[in-house]
């Protein structure tokens, strides 16, 4: 194809004959035309600014000069101008090689359901609908339930652990080893047993359910939906596709925060974050432990939802700076690609693997050398006492002390000891949502401090840690006095 | 992109080798030292990973919503014969950006120089990303236009002139339904034919 003219789009005069000036100020030669360099300028991009200040010496103060004249002379921002000329030759372009025809009817539909999901009245009835049956159903009784349970029962705790336990009890004859390998707390028995039996396959569930809203374009409606509530807590709706994709993986979503546009709202949405929303693992493993017991279970998701909602609100009314507007484009409604489904939620299952099976084994390599050590019954004794001012236990200091680790990990354990019915709904409630509140897992900690600094993501961590046990402590008098669920 | 690179933890590493897995949340970073660049950029949510995935066959998360590709991911691609390095960016609607995964865009834009920049574009929303293009011409990048997601914009009733927005643009025009495979064959060719011409 022989090379064509391009298009060129003249400013007005103001605009063209200042750009000229700067053009013949500028020496260095940089990626872009001068052009486009100047017209960068006139509208104060602080990118090329420093790039200019940084290789034009004194024609800088010239550039920076001819820009507040530019300005003076007009009665709008220069960008307003600039872009309105822009859109302007777009629209005298778009209209010579653009027609419209009548819209064919398949559109309407997909209109019709889209507007459903985004009004009040019978958007929260579908939101409800989705979570029941897309999170509770599938994720919570099936994931697991059904998954997990058939996983531990069936296949660890029938062939994998005895097993393991035979042959590295009868093969190593030294304890130390074997408790390494094998027994209550060994890498096989415990930290691979998690990963795999409980935590892979309720996420796996999770991801698959995601990948399927993600793709059918129902977030950005939510979005829309919400926006109301999140302006409150001085967030804006666009904050909600963070917020969601923490119930996947709060690292995951931490990172997606820099999509928002103030630096007050990315603070915001990272201590929501990692403060009240739980991650996919977390919640897979709390749906099922709660869901015996469906007013556990409620109390739970109250008490999260007002923590979430207070602490918004609070940081909101803190942090200085105003309360955010709200653009955001929404796509059409889609089927789902299932290919993409599958590949979406491989590729996010593999990653989530790789990400917590070494963090698992290196928990369980902790541990273990705690027990050696004694040092793990040292911290074990410290916060006994603690757990048992929120009313639980000694046993869930262990869980605890998991949980520092991760708070799937902690969750996971929580499992363990439901299943030896040590804890009652009342102490169940108040240790889940505890462990809910806690801090990040160690993945989630790095990506706070690469996106927020460390100042920022220590302090955040440092509140957590305290705001977790006083809440659980709260919430445990609350049910006390109640009698709610004696 | 660095926490790809440089800041992944040793554990990771070997974890991911074992696994034979790239991680970091979706992005991929293949070795691409020393190839000619061939970059996609655009606004959110018109399916430059979607191209991306086509083009090197390496999977790239993608969804239905703006703002699912945060940092830069690179891979290998074949088009004409030749490796080249893709180089998937996150949505940006103008060079002005608002938030900071829009400027991961225009650094890349500021300091690399891709032999090719591909402006994806939702074609049902013509007009309003055109003026993108403009700025990347003015900018004197070597940009050619890929009108996507033309299916839905047939079906709202647009007619594009592709033959006529290339001659008024000045810049190569190809309309795809990457979703679908569709105009991706057509897209390489383009691209070669102006890679080589220039």
């Amino acid at each position: 194809m022989s090379m064509l003219n391009q298009l060129n789009i003249s400013y007005d005069e103001i605009i063209e004959s200042s750009v000229n000036k700067i053009v013949a100020l500028l020496n260095h030669n940089y990626v872009i035309s001068k052009r486009a360099a100047a017209l960068l300028l006139l509208q104060e991009d602080d990118d090329m600014l420093e790039l200019v200040k940084a290789n034009e010496g004194n024609n800088y103060i010239k550039i920076i000069d001819i820009v507040e004249r530019t300005k003076e002379k007009s009665d709008k921002p220069l960008s307003y101008i600039i872009s309105l000329s822009r859109q302007k030759e777009v629209d005298k372009l778009t209209n010579k090689v653009v027609t419209k025809k009548k819209e064919t009817e398949k559109k309407s539909i997909s209109e019709f359901l889209s507007k459903l999901t985004m009004n009040p009245i019978t958007g929260i009835p579908i939101l409800l609908l989705v979570v029941y049956f897309g999170f509770y159903k599938f994720v919570g009784e099936f994931g697991a339930g059904t998954v997990v349970d058939f996983l531990e029962a069936n296949i660890f705790e029938s062939y994998i652990n005895p097993w393991v336990d035979g042959v590295v009890n009868s093969i190593i004859p030294w304890t130390w080893l074997q408790d390494l390998i094998a027994n209550e707390y060994g890498i096989i028995t415990l930290g691979v047993r998690y990963a795999v039996a409980i935590v892979l396959p309720i996420v796996g569930a999770f991801f698959l359910v995601f990948s399927i809203i993600e793709d059918s374009g129902y977030l950005p409606r939510l979005a829309m939906l919400v926006d109301r509530v999140f302006k409150k807590i001085g967030l804006n709706g666009r904050a909600v596709i963070p917020m969601v994709l923490g119930f996947g993986c709060d690292t995951m979503a931490t990172m997606v925060s820099r999509t928002l546009e103030t630096k007050r709202e990315r603070i915001i949405a990272t201590l929501l974050l990692a403060l009240a929303i739980p991650c996919s693992a977390q919640l897979g493993v709390i749906m099922s432990l709660l869901s015996g017991n469906s007013g556990a279970l409620g109390i739970w998701f109250i008490f999260i939802m007002l923590v979430f909602l207070f602490i918004g609100f609070l940081t909101s009314k803190i942090l200085p700076g105003e309360g955010p507007s709200f653009y955001m484009e929404v796509p059409p409604l889609r089927l789902p690609k299932l290919s993409n489904v599958l590949s979406k939620t491989y590729t996010r299952m593999q990653w989530y693997f790789v990400e917590i099976i070494p963090l698992f084994i290196f928990a369980s390599v902790l541990i273990w050398l705690g027990n050696i050590t004694g040092l793990f019954g040292l911290l074990i004794s410290w916060l006994e006492p603690i757990v048992n001012v929120l009313g639980l236990p000694n046993e869930a200091a262990e869980v605890f002390l998991f949980g520092f680790f991760r708070r799937d990990y902690g969750a996971a354990g929580l499992f363990d000891l439901q299943k030896a019915n040590i804890l009652n709904p009342r102490q169940l409630v108040v240790s889940a949502a505890t462990l809910t509140l806690f801090l990040p897992c160690v993945a989630q900690f790095a990506m706070m401090i690469k996106e927020r600094g460390w100042k920022v993501a220590l302090a955040m961590s440092a509140f957590i840690l305290v705001f977790a046990f006083v809440a659980g402590y709260f919430l445990n008098q609350i049910l006390l006095i109640t009698g709610v669920l004696a | 992109m660095e926490c790809c690179k440089n800041k992944v933890p040793w554990y990771k590493k070997l974890a991911s080798t074992l696994l034979g897995t790239g991680n970091c949340h979706g992005e991929v970073n293949q070795n691409t030292h020393g190839l000619e660049k061939i970059a996609l950029v655009g606004s959110p949510n018109v399916g430059k990973s979607v191209i991306f995935n086509r083009l090197t066959g390496v999977y790239v998360t993608v969804s239905n919503y703006p703002g699912t590709t945060v940092e830069v991911s690179r891979g290998k691609g074949i088009i004409g014969g030749v490796q080249y390095e893709i180089i998937d960016t996150p949505g940006m609607y103008s060079l002005m950006c608002i938030t900071e995964e829009e400027k991961v865009t225009k650094d890349l834009l500021f300091r690399e120089k891709p032999k090719a920049l591909l402006h994806v574009i939702d074609a049902k929303n013509i007009s309003r990303m055109l003026p993108l293009t403009i700025q990347m011409i003015e900018a004197g990048s070597p940009v050619i236009l890929v009108l996507n997601i033309m299916d839905e914009a047939e079906r709202m009733g647009l007619k594009i002139d592709v033959e006529g927005l290339q001659r008024e643009l000045g810049i190569p025009v190809i309309s795809t339904v990457a979703a679908l495979n569709k105009g991706l064959d057509e897209l390489k060719e383009r691209v070669d034919e102006y890679v080589k011409s220039a």
